[in-house]
Protein backbone atom coordinates (compact mmCIF):
# COMPACT_ATOMS: atom_id res chain seq x y z
CA UNK A 1 0.00 0.00 0.00
CA UNK A 2 1.43 3.11 -1.15
CA UNK A 3 1.63 5.92 1.71
CA UNK A 4 0.11 8.60 -0.94
CA UNK A 5 -3.10 6.75 -1.94
CA UNK A 6 -4.01 7.20 1.92
CA UNK A 7 -6.69 9.64 1.90
CA UNK A 8 -8.71 8.11 4.77
CA UNK A 9 -6.82 8.80 7.89
CA UNK A 10 -8.31 5.79 10.01
CA UNK A 11 -6.86 3.42 7.31
CA UNK A 12 -3.18 4.84 8.63
CA UNK A 13 -2.03 5.37 11.97
CA UNK A 14 -1.41 8.66 12.87
CA UNK A 15 -0.53 11.25 15.75
CA UNK A 16 -1.70 14.30 15.72
CA UNK A 17 0.34 17.44 16.00
CA UNK A 18 0.98 21.11 15.59
CA UNK A 19 3.65 23.58 15.13
CA UNK A 20 2.10 26.94 16.69
CA UNK A 21 3.63 28.68 18.99
CA UNK A 22 0.78 30.43 21.53
CA UNK A 23 1.29 33.83 19.87
CA UNK A 24 3.84 36.17 18.94
CA UNK A 25 4.36 40.38 19.38
CA UNK A 26 6.13 41.79 17.06
CA UNK A 27 8.52 45.69 17.91
CA UNK A 28 7.49 48.00 15.13
CA UNK A 29 11.63 49.07 15.51
CA UNK A 30 12.97 52.19 14.63
CA UNK A 31 11.25 53.07 10.77
CA UNK A 32 8.04 51.13 12.54
CA UNK A 33 7.50 53.46 15.25
CA UNK A 34 7.68 56.63 12.47
CA UNK A 35 5.41 54.85 10.13
CA UNK A 36 2.55 54.03 12.21
CA UNK A 37 2.43 56.82 14.33
CA UNK A 38 1.88 58.51 10.77
CA UNK A 39 -0.83 56.66 9.77
CA UNK A 40 -2.34 57.27 13.24
CA UNK A 41 -2.32 60.99 12.40
CA UNK A 42 -3.41 60.05 8.58
CA UNK A 43 0.22 60.54 6.63
CA UNK A 44 2.15 57.93 4.63
CA UNK A 45 5.62 58.82 5.91
CA UNK A 46 8.47 57.59 3.83
CA UNK A 47 12.19 57.70 4.78
CA UNK A 48 15.01 59.32 2.67
CA UNK A 49 18.80 58.37 2.32
CA UNK A 50 20.48 61.65 1.45
CA UNK A 51 23.31 60.49 0.47
CA UNK A 52 22.04 58.15 -2.06
CA UNK A 53 18.86 59.81 -2.61
CA UNK A 54 16.62 57.01 -1.89
CA UNK A 55 13.43 57.31 -0.63
CA UNK A 56 11.80 54.09 1.06
CA UNK A 57 8.20 53.45 1.79
CA UNK A 58 7.46 52.01 3.97
CA UNK A 59 10.84 53.87 5.89
CA UNK A 60 13.77 52.44 6.36
CA UNK A 61 16.31 52.94 9.07
CA UNK A 62 19.04 52.12 6.87
CA UNK A 63 19.82 52.71 3.29
CA UNK A 64 19.76 49.19 1.46
CA UNK A 65 22.36 50.88 -0.80
CA UNK A 66 24.77 52.40 1.53
CA UNK A 67 24.24 50.60 5.21
CA UNK A 68 24.19 54.43 6.36
CA UNK A 69 21.27 55.25 8.97
CA UNK A 70 17.87 57.27 7.84
CA UNK A 71 16.66 59.75 10.00
CA UNK A 72 14.82 61.92 7.83
CA UNK A 73 11.10 61.49 7.40
CA UNK A 74 8.86 62.79 5.43
CA UNK A 75 4.83 62.39 3.72
CA UNK A 76 4.33 61.30 0.16
CA UNK A 77 2.05 62.96 -2.20
CA UNK A 78 -1.47 62.69 -1.88
CA UNK A 79 -1.74 61.20 -5.17
CA UNK A 80 -0.52 57.21 -5.52
CA UNK A 81 -0.59 55.26 -8.63
CA UNK A 82 -2.08 51.83 -9.01
CA UNK A 83 1.21 49.50 -10.22
CA UNK A 84 -0.85 46.36 -10.45
CA UNK A 85 -4.17 44.67 -9.48
CA UNK A 86 -5.49 41.45 -8.95
CA UNK A 87 -9.34 40.37 -7.53
CA UNK A 88 -9.48 37.91 -5.12
CA UNK A 89 -12.54 35.68 -5.47
CA UNK A 90 -11.53 32.64 -3.38
CA UNK A 91 -9.46 32.36 0.27
CA UNK A 92 -6.64 30.39 1.82
CA UNK A 93 -8.65 27.83 2.19
CA UNK A 94 -10.04 27.71 -1.17
CA UNK A 95 -13.73 28.67 0.19
CA UNK A 96 -15.58 31.11 -2.16
CA UNK A 97 -15.81 34.64 -1.01
CA UNK A 98 -18.67 36.52 -1.25
CA UNK A 99 -17.55 39.43 -2.75
CA UNK A 100 -14.53 39.60 -4.60
CA UNK A 101 -11.36 41.76 -3.14
CA UNK A 102 -9.45 44.22 -5.41
CA UNK A 103 -5.49 44.14 -4.05
CA UNK A 104 -3.59 46.61 -5.02
CA UNK A 105 0.30 47.63 -5.33
CA UNK A 106 0.27 51.43 -5.20
CA UNK A 107 3.17 53.47 -6.23
CA UNK A 108 4.38 57.33 -5.44
CA UNK A 109 6.65 58.94 -7.25
CA UNK A 110 10.19 59.49 -6.60
CA UNK A 111 9.63 56.54 -4.23
CA UNK A 112 11.42 52.82 -4.18
CA UNK A 113 8.67 50.65 -2.62
CA UNK A 114 5.05 50.89 -1.81
CA UNK A 115 2.22 49.83 -0.11
CA UNK A 116 -0.09 46.87 -0.58
CA UNK A 117 -3.50 47.47 0.08
CA UNK A 118 -7.76 46.96 -0.94
CA UNK A 119 -8.99 49.35 -3.56
CA UNK A 120 -12.84 50.52 -2.74
CA UNK A 121 -15.23 52.99 -4.65
CA UNK A 122 -14.93 51.52 -7.91
CA UNK A 123 -16.32 49.16 -9.90
CA UNK A 124 -14.16 45.95 -11.92
CA UNK A 125 -15.02 47.08 -15.10
CA UNK A 126 -13.64 50.69 -13.85
CA UNK A 127 -10.04 49.59 -12.99
CA UNK A 128 -6.59 50.42 -14.40
CA UNK A 129 -3.27 50.05 -13.83
CA UNK A 130 -2.24 53.55 -13.88
CA UNK A 131 -5.09 54.34 -12.37
CA UNK A 132 -4.50 57.48 -9.56
CA UNK A 133 -5.81 56.84 -5.83
CA UNK A 134 -5.55 58.41 -2.66
CA UNK A 135 -6.24 56.31 1.06
CA UNK A 136 -9.10 55.95 3.18
CA UNK A 137 -8.67 56.41 6.44
CA UNK A 138 -10.39 55.08 9.53
CA UNK A 139 -11.76 58.19 11.40
CA UNK A 140 -9.63 59.13 13.84
CA UNK A 141 -10.77 57.89 16.75
CA UNK A 142 -10.80 54.45 15.34
CA UNK A 143 -7.19 54.24 14.38
CA UNK A 144 -4.89 52.09 15.87
CA UNK A 145 -1.14 52.63 14.28
CA UNK A 146 -1.67 49.98 12.19
CA UNK A 147 -1.87 49.11 8.35
CA UNK A 148 -5.39 48.76 8.47
CA UNK A 149 -5.94 52.30 9.73
CA UNK A 150 -6.33 52.83 5.69
CA UNK A 151 -9.56 50.91 4.86
CA UNK A 152 -8.91 51.54 1.37
CA UNK A 153 -7.46 53.39 -1.73
CA UNK A 154 -9.97 54.54 -3.82
CA UNK A 155 -10.33 56.30 -7.14
CA UNK A 156 -9.24 60.18 -7.29
CA UNK A 157 -11.83 61.79 -8.90
CA UNK A 158 -11.39 64.26 -11.51
CA UNK B 1 39.45 11.42 11.08
CA UNK B 2 41.03 11.85 7.64
CA UNK B 3 41.04 15.37 5.81
CA UNK B 4 41.66 16.37 2.49
CA UNK B 5 41.62 20.11 2.59
CA UNK B 6 43.38 22.51 0.38
CA UNK B 7 42.17 26.07 0.40
CA UNK B 8 43.48 28.84 -1.75
CA UNK B 9 43.13 32.04 0.70
CA UNK B 10 44.58 32.14 4.60
CA UNK B 11 41.60 34.15 6.23
CA UNK B 12 41.71 36.79 8.59
CA UNK B 13 39.26 38.54 11.15
CA UNK B 14 39.23 42.45 10.55
CA UNK B 15 36.48 43.59 12.29
CA UNK B 16 33.44 43.09 14.92
CA UNK B 17 30.30 44.42 15.71
CA UNK B 18 27.90 43.62 18.49
CA UNK B 19 24.60 45.60 19.73
CA UNK B 20 23.93 45.59 23.58
CA UNK B 21 22.01 41.83 24.48
CA UNK B 22 18.83 42.59 26.27
CA UNK B 23 15.28 40.29 27.23
CA UNK B 24 13.26 42.78 24.87
CA UNK B 25 15.11 45.29 22.35
CA UNK B 26 12.62 47.74 20.66
CA UNK B 27 14.30 47.57 17.24
CA UNK B 28 13.22 44.55 14.47
CA UNK B 29 15.47 41.94 13.51
CA UNK B 30 16.51 43.57 10.43
CA UNK B 31 17.39 46.77 12.76
CA UNK B 32 19.31 44.72 14.63
CA UNK B 33 21.14 43.10 12.37
CA UNK B 34 21.91 46.58 10.60
CA UNK B 35 23.50 47.72 13.94
CA UNK B 36 25.64 44.88 14.10
CA UNK B 37 26.57 45.01 10.61
CA UNK B 38 27.73 48.58 10.66
CA UNK B 39 29.44 48.31 13.41
CA UNK B 40 31.49 45.58 11.95
CA UNK B 41 32.11 47.40 9.07
CA UNK B 42 33.74 50.99 10.70
CA UNK B 43 35.41 48.95 13.06
CA UNK B 44 37.40 47.30 9.78
CA UNK B 45 37.46 50.62 8.18
CA UNK B 46 35.26 49.55 5.67
CA UNK B 47 32.07 50.03 3.78
CA UNK B 48 29.25 48.18 2.54
CA UNK B 49 30.20 48.45 -0.79
CA UNK B 50 33.75 46.76 -0.26
CA UNK B 51 32.03 43.88 1.06
CA UNK B 52 31.59 41.03 -1.75
CA UNK B 53 29.31 38.86 -0.13
CA UNK B 54 27.16 38.33 3.27
CA UNK B 55 26.45 35.17 5.22
CA UNK B 56 24.18 35.37 7.81
CA UNK B 57 22.87 32.98 10.46
CA UNK B 58 20.01 32.56 12.79
CA UNK B 59 18.47 30.30 14.56
CA UNK B 60 14.35 28.49 14.55
CA UNK B 61 12.48 30.60 12.45
CA UNK B 62 10.10 30.35 15.03
CA UNK B 63 11.66 32.54 17.80
CA UNK B 64 11.85 35.98 15.19
CA UNK B 65 8.50 34.78 14.62
CA UNK B 66 9.28 35.19 10.97
CA UNK B 67 9.15 31.88 8.47
CA UNK B 68 12.26 31.90 5.83
CA UNK B 69 14.02 34.49 8.12
CA UNK B 70 16.78 34.75 5.56
CA UNK B 71 15.04 36.68 2.75
CA UNK B 72 13.60 38.54 5.30
CA UNK B 73 17.19 39.67 6.65
CA UNK B 74 18.79 40.23 3.86
CA UNK B 75 18.98 44.38 3.64
CA UNK B 76 19.39 44.53 7.03
CA UNK B 77 22.49 42.18 7.07
CA UNK B 78 23.77 44.11 3.75
CA UNK B 79 22.95 41.42 1.70
CA UNK B 80 21.95 43.22 -1.00
CA UNK B 81 22.33 42.75 -4.70
CA UNK B 82 24.92 40.73 -3.33
CA UNK B 83 25.27 36.67 -2.73
CA UNK B 84 23.88 35.87 0.12
CA UNK B 85 23.74 33.01 2.04
CA UNK B 86 21.45 32.18 5.34
CA UNK B 87 23.21 28.99 7.24
CA UNK B 88 21.36 27.49 9.96
CA UNK B 89 22.53 24.60 12.67
CA UNK B 90 19.98 25.77 15.68
CA UNK B 91 22.45 26.40 18.98
CA UNK B 92 25.55 26.22 16.77
CA UNK B 93 24.45 28.70 13.94
CA UNK B 94 26.68 31.65 15.13
CA UNK B 95 30.11 29.64 15.08
CA UNK B 96 28.87 27.60 12.09
CA UNK B 97 28.14 31.31 10.13
CA UNK B 98 32.13 32.26 10.79
CA UNK B 99 32.84 28.78 9.67
CA UNK B 100 30.91 29.23 5.84
CA UNK B 101 32.39 32.92 5.88
CA UNK B 102 35.52 31.19 6.13
CA UNK B 103 35.11 29.57 3.48
CA UNK B 104 33.81 31.55 1.29
CA UNK B 105 37.17 33.48 1.47
CA UNK B 106 39.16 30.22 2.04
CA UNK B 107 38.10 28.69 -1.85
CA UNK B 108 38.81 32.15 -3.15
CA UNK B 109 35.64 32.62 -4.14
CA UNK B 110 35.38 35.92 -2.31
CA UNK B 111 37.68 38.24 -1.06
CA UNK B 112 35.72 40.24 1.52
CA UNK B 113 33.07 38.49 3.43
CA UNK B 114 30.37 40.01 6.11
CA UNK B 115 29.38 37.85 8.53
CA UNK B 116 26.31 38.41 10.03
CA UNK B 117 24.17 36.48 12.81
CA UNK B 118 21.02 37.80 14.84
CA UNK B 119 18.22 36.41 17.15
CA UNK B 120 15.30 38.46 18.46
CA UNK B 121 13.90 35.55 20.69
CA UNK B 122 11.41 38.43 23.10
CA UNK B 123 8.15 37.64 20.35
CA UNK B 124 7.35 34.24 21.05
CA UNK B 125 4.66 33.76 23.82
CA UNK B 126 3.80 32.85 26.29
CA UNK B 127 7.92 31.98 26.48
CA UNK B 128 10.39 30.88 23.87
CA UNK B 129 10.95 27.96 25.65
CA UNK B 130 7.50 26.51 23.78
CA UNK B 131 9.53 27.01 20.83
CA UNK B 132 11.65 24.05 21.32
CA UNK B 133 8.57 21.73 22.17
CA UNK B 134 8.77 21.52 18.23
CA UNK B 135 11.94 20.53 17.55
CA UNK B 136 11.57 16.85 18.79
CA UNK B 137 10.41 13.94 17.10
CA UNK B 138 6.62 14.02 16.83
CA UNK B 139 5.78 10.65 17.33
CA UNK B 140 8.30 8.95 20.09
CA UNK B 141 9.14 12.43 22.22
CA UNK B 142 6.60 15.08 21.51
CA UNK B 143 3.46 13.65 22.39
CA UNK B 144 5.20 13.83 26.22
CA UNK B 145 5.20 17.21 26.10
CA UNK B 146 8.88 16.90 26.04
CA UNK B 147 11.28 20.17 27.06
CA UNK B 148 14.86 21.28 26.13
CA UNK B 149 15.73 21.68 29.75
CA UNK B 150 14.84 17.87 30.66
CA UNK B 151 16.91 16.72 28.12
CA UNK B 152 19.21 18.65 30.01
CA UNK B 153 18.36 18.10 33.05
CA UNK B 154 19.34 14.08 31.89
CA UNK B 155 22.34 15.05 30.50
CA UNK B 156 23.49 17.16 33.46
CA UNK B 157 22.64 14.09 36.34
CA UNK B 158 24.27 11.57 33.84
CA UNK B 159 27.60 13.61 33.86
CA UNK B 160 27.32 14.11 37.39
CA UNK B 161 26.66 10.73 38.07
CA UNK B 162 30.19 9.30 35.75
CA UNK B 163 32.48 12.04 37.37
CA UNK B 164 31.12 12.63 40.69
CA UNK B 165 30.76 15.91 40.41
CA UNK B 166 29.09 18.27 42.82
CA UNK B 167 26.20 20.76 42.18
CA UNK B 168 28.64 23.34 43.91
CA UNK B 169 31.36 23.03 41.77
CA UNK B 170 29.19 23.51 38.87
CA UNK B 171 27.44 26.23 40.05
CA UNK B 172 31.04 27.89 40.62
CA UNK B 173 30.85 28.54 36.56
CA UNK B 174 27.69 30.75 36.77
CA UNK B 175 29.37 32.66 39.32
CA UNK B 176 32.71 33.24 37.13
CA UNK B 177 30.46 33.73 34.12
CA UNK B 178 28.11 36.20 35.45
CA UNK B 179 31.09 38.20 37.14
CA UNK B 180 33.03 38.41 34.43
CA UNK B 181 30.13 40.23 31.98
CA UNK B 182 29.59 42.83 34.57
CA UNK B 183 32.68 44.11 32.37
CA UNK B 184 31.01 43.64 29.16
CA UNK B 185 29.40 46.85 27.75
CA UNK B 186 26.77 44.63 25.57
CA UNK B 187 26.18 42.50 28.84
CA UNK B 188 21.93 41.79 30.04
CA UNK B 189 22.95 39.76 33.36
CA UNK B 190 26.34 40.44 34.60
CA UNK B 191 25.96 40.37 38.59
CA UNK B 192 28.23 39.24 41.91
CA UNK B 193 26.10 36.26 42.74
CA UNK B 194 27.75 33.57 44.92
CA UNK B 195 27.34 29.32 44.68
CA UNK B 196 24.50 29.85 47.70
CA UNK B 197 22.48 32.21 45.43
CA UNK B 198 22.91 29.04 42.62
CA UNK B 199 21.87 26.57 44.74
CA UNK B 200 18.90 28.30 46.47
CA UNK B 201 17.37 29.71 43.23
CA UNK B 202 14.12 27.99 41.89
CA UNK B 203 14.60 24.44 40.75
CA UNK B 204 13.32 24.26 37.27
CA UNK B 205 14.04 20.42 35.87
CA UNK B 206 16.22 18.80 38.63
CA UNK B 207 19.36 19.19 38.91
CA UNK B 208 18.99 22.60 36.17
CA UNK B 209 18.25 25.57 38.48
CA UNK B 210 16.90 29.44 37.74
CA UNK B 211 20.75 30.39 37.75
CA UNK B 212 22.07 27.44 35.96
CA UNK B 213 20.56 28.82 32.60
CA UNK B 214 21.42 30.88 30.14
CA UNK B 215 18.62 34.20 29.51
CA UNK B 216 15.83 34.91 26.69
CA UNK B 217 17.97 37.83 24.53
CA UNK B 218 17.40 39.58 21.74
CA UNK B 219 20.86 40.86 19.59
CA UNK B 220 22.78 40.63 16.88
CA UNK B 221 26.96 40.40 15.80
CA UNK B 222 28.92 40.97 13.33
CA UNK B 223 32.57 40.15 11.50
CA UNK B 224 34.14 41.09 8.68
CA UNK B 225 36.16 38.20 6.70
CA UNK B 226 39.32 38.68 4.37
CA UNK B 227 41.78 37.06 2.26
CA UNK B 228 45.55 37.85 3.54
CA UNK B 229 45.71 40.18 0.43
CA UNK B 230 42.89 42.65 1.45
CA UNK B 231 43.44 41.77 5.42
CA UNK B 232 47.05 43.79 4.74
CA UNK B 233 45.45 46.37 3.06
CA UNK B 234 42.97 47.23 6.08
CA UNK B 235 44.92 46.73 8.86
CA UNK B 236 47.67 46.15 11.03
CA UNK B 237 46.48 43.63 13.35
CA UNK B 238 44.47 40.95 11.72
CA UNK B 239 43.55 38.00 13.30
CA UNK B 240 43.99 34.46 11.63
CA UNK B 241 40.98 31.76 11.59
CA UNK B 242 43.68 28.95 11.28
CA UNK B 243 41.36 26.29 12.05
CA UNK B 244 38.09 25.88 11.67
CA UNK B 245 35.75 22.15 12.81
CA UNK B 246 32.59 21.14 13.00
CA UNK B 247 30.52 17.59 13.59
CA UNK B 248 27.33 15.82 14.51
CA UNK B 249 26.63 13.52 16.47
CA UNK B 250 23.04 11.25 16.39
CA UNK B 251 19.91 12.76 15.98
CA UNK B 252 18.58 10.44 18.75
CA UNK B 253 19.68 11.53 22.02
CA UNK B 254 19.03 8.35 23.42
CA UNK B 255 21.94 6.27 21.79
CA UNK B 256 24.10 9.08 22.37
CA UNK B 257 27.12 9.71 25.50
CA UNK B 258 25.65 11.92 27.82
CA UNK B 259 28.33 12.18 29.71
CA UNK B 260 31.00 13.19 27.07
CA UNK B 261 30.46 15.19 23.91
CA UNK B 262 31.43 13.36 21.00
CA UNK B 263 30.10 15.83 18.65
CA UNK B 264 32.23 18.58 19.94
CA UNK B 265 35.91 16.10 20.51
CA UNK B 266 35.11 15.31 16.43
CA UNK B 267 34.91 19.06 15.62
CA UNK B 268 37.62 19.99 17.77
CA UNK B 269 40.12 17.62 16.39
CA UNK B 270 39.02 18.78 12.90
CA UNK B 271 40.02 22.68 14.04
CA UNK B 272 42.82 21.23 15.63
CA UNK B 273 44.44 19.03 12.97
CA UNK B 274 43.88 21.82 10.47
CA UNK B 275 45.55 24.66 12.66
CA UNK B 276 48.48 21.99 13.67
CA UNK B 277 47.66 22.13 16.96
CA UNK B 278 48.53 19.08 19.30
CA UNK B 279 47.98 19.58 22.33
CA UNK B 280 45.23 22.05 22.90
CA UNK B 281 45.48 21.77 26.66
CA UNK B 282 48.78 23.76 26.29
CA UNK B 283 48.66 25.32 22.93
CA UNK B 284 45.01 27.20 23.50
CA UNK B 285 45.53 30.37 25.80
CA UNK B 286 42.22 31.29 25.86
CA UNK B 287 38.51 29.90 25.17
CA UNK B 288 35.34 31.12 24.93
CA UNK B 289 33.00 27.48 24.65
CA UNK B 290 29.71 27.33 24.56
CA UNK B 291 27.77 28.03 27.98
CA UNK B 292 24.04 28.06 28.13
CA UNK B 293 24.14 25.98 31.15
CA UNK B 294 26.81 26.22 33.49
CA UNK B 295 27.58 21.98 33.57
CA UNK B 296 28.03 22.78 29.49
CA UNK B 297 31.04 24.66 29.88
CA UNK B 298 32.72 21.93 31.90
CA UNK B 299 31.03 19.26 29.27
CA UNK B 300 32.67 21.42 26.31
CA UNK B 301 35.89 22.16 28.31
CA UNK B 302 36.62 18.29 28.32
CA UNK B 303 35.14 17.56 24.96
CA UNK B 304 37.32 20.11 23.27
CA UNK B 305 40.34 18.28 25.30
CA UNK B 306 41.00 21.76 27.63
CA UNK B 307 40.42 19.23 30.25
CA UNK B 308 40.55 15.61 30.85
CA UNK B 309 36.82 13.93 31.32
CA UNK B 310 36.18 14.51 34.67
CA UNK B 311 38.80 17.03 35.24
CA UNK B 312 37.08 20.25 34.49
CA UNK B 313 34.94 21.22 37.36
CA UNK B 314 38.26 20.33 39.43
CA UNK B 315 40.27 23.37 37.22
CA UNK B 316 37.40 25.95 37.53
CA UNK B 317 37.42 24.78 41.41
CA UNK B 318 41.40 25.74 41.34
CA UNK B 319 40.85 29.02 39.43
CA UNK B 320 42.56 27.71 35.88
CA UNK B 321 39.55 29.05 34.11
CA UNK B 322 39.58 32.60 35.21
CA UNK B 323 40.55 35.43 33.71
CA UNK B 324 44.08 35.61 35.54
CA UNK B 325 44.50 31.51 35.42
CA UNK B 326 46.23 29.62 33.23
CA UNK B 327 43.26 28.89 31.06
CA UNK B 328 40.76 31.58 30.76
CA UNK B 329 37.25 30.31 29.61
CA UNK B 330 34.47 32.70 29.14
CA UNK B 331 36.09 35.93 29.71
CA UNK B 332 33.04 37.83 27.65
CA UNK B 333 31.01 36.38 30.43
CA UNK B 334 29.67 33.94 28.12
CA UNK B 335 25.60 33.46 27.58
CA UNK B 336 25.01 33.07 31.47
CA UNK B 337 26.29 36.72 32.03
CA UNK B 338 26.38 38.56 28.43
CA UNK B 339 23.25 36.85 27.51
CA UNK B 340 21.79 33.86 24.75
CA UNK B 341 20.32 35.59 21.69
CA UNK B 342 21.31 32.08 19.93
CA UNK B 343 22.97 32.55 16.83
CA UNK B 344 24.48 36.23 18.21
CA UNK B 345 25.59 35.01 21.22
CA UNK B 346 28.08 32.61 19.03
CA UNK B 347 29.42 35.16 16.96
CA UNK B 348 29.79 36.85 20.36
CA UNK B 349 31.78 34.55 21.19
CA UNK B 350 34.17 34.40 18.15
CA UNK B 351 34.24 38.53 18.40
CA UNK B 352 35.39 38.32 22.16
CA UNK B 353 38.29 35.87 20.92
CA UNK B 354 39.08 38.83 18.44
CA UNK B 355 39.09 41.39 20.92
CA UNK B 356 41.15 39.39 23.06
CA UNK B 357 43.61 38.15 20.38
CA UNK B 358 44.07 42.12 20.15
CA UNK B 359 44.35 42.92 23.50
CA UNK B 360 41.12 44.97 22.98
CA UNK B 361 39.15 43.31 25.55
CA UNK B 362 40.04 46.27 27.81
CA UNK B 363 38.71 45.59 31.36
CA UNK B 364 37.90 41.52 30.05
CA UNK B 365 41.51 41.47 29.13
CA UNK B 366 42.84 37.93 30.28
CA UNK B 367 46.16 38.15 32.55
CA UNK B 368 48.82 36.21 30.27
CA UNK B 369 49.14 37.41 26.74
CA UNK B 370 47.13 35.02 24.19
CA UNK B 371 48.63 34.29 20.76
CA UNK B 372 45.70 31.55 20.20
CA UNK B 373 42.22 31.34 21.27
CA UNK B 374 39.41 29.28 20.63
CA UNK B 375 35.40 30.26 19.96
CA UNK B 376 32.81 27.40 19.90
CA UNK B 377 28.94 26.88 19.65
CA UNK B 378 26.81 23.76 20.19
CA UNK B 379 23.03 22.95 18.63
CA UNK B 380 21.06 21.02 16.17
CA UNK B 381 19.35 18.73 18.32
CA UNK B 382 21.89 18.97 21.05
CA UNK B 383 24.38 17.06 18.23
CA UNK B 384 26.57 19.69 16.29
CA UNK B 385 29.51 21.40 17.77
CA UNK B 386 30.94 24.32 15.59
CA UNK B 387 34.68 25.48 16.32
CA UNK B 388 37.16 27.97 15.03
CA UNK B 389 40.94 28.58 16.21
CA UNK B 390 41.77 31.78 15.93
CA UNK B 391 45.47 33.19 16.13
CA UNK B 392 47.63 36.26 15.65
Amino acid sequence: MSIDKIRDLKSAKVIPGDMEVGKYVYTLGLAGEKFFNGLKNGKILASTCKKCGITYLPPKAYCEECHGAIDEYSEVGKIGMVYSYTIQYVDGSGKKLDEGVIWALIKYEGVRGGIVHKLGEVDYDQLYIGMLVEPVFKKKAEREGKITDILYFRPIKP
Amino acid sequence: MRMNIHFKNRVACIGAGLTLFRRRLFETPRELAWEAAKQALENAGMELKDIDCVVFGSAPDAFDGIHMQGEYMVDGAGGYKKPFTRVYVGGGTGVFSVIAGWWHVASGLCDKVLVVAEEKMSPALPHPQYVFHHIFDPITDKPLGVNLIWIFALEMHRYMYKYNIKKEDIALVSVKNKRNALDHPAAQLGAKITVEDVLNSEVLVWPVQRLDISPVSDGAGALILTSEEYAKQYTDTPVWIDGVGWNLDTTYWTNRDLAFPKYLYYAGKMAYKMAGIHNPRKEIDVAEVYDPFDYKELHHMEGLQLARKGEAPILTREGVTERDGDLPINPSGGLLGVGNPIAAAGIMKVAEIFWQLRKEAGKRQVAKDPTTGLAQAWGDLMQIGTVVVMRV
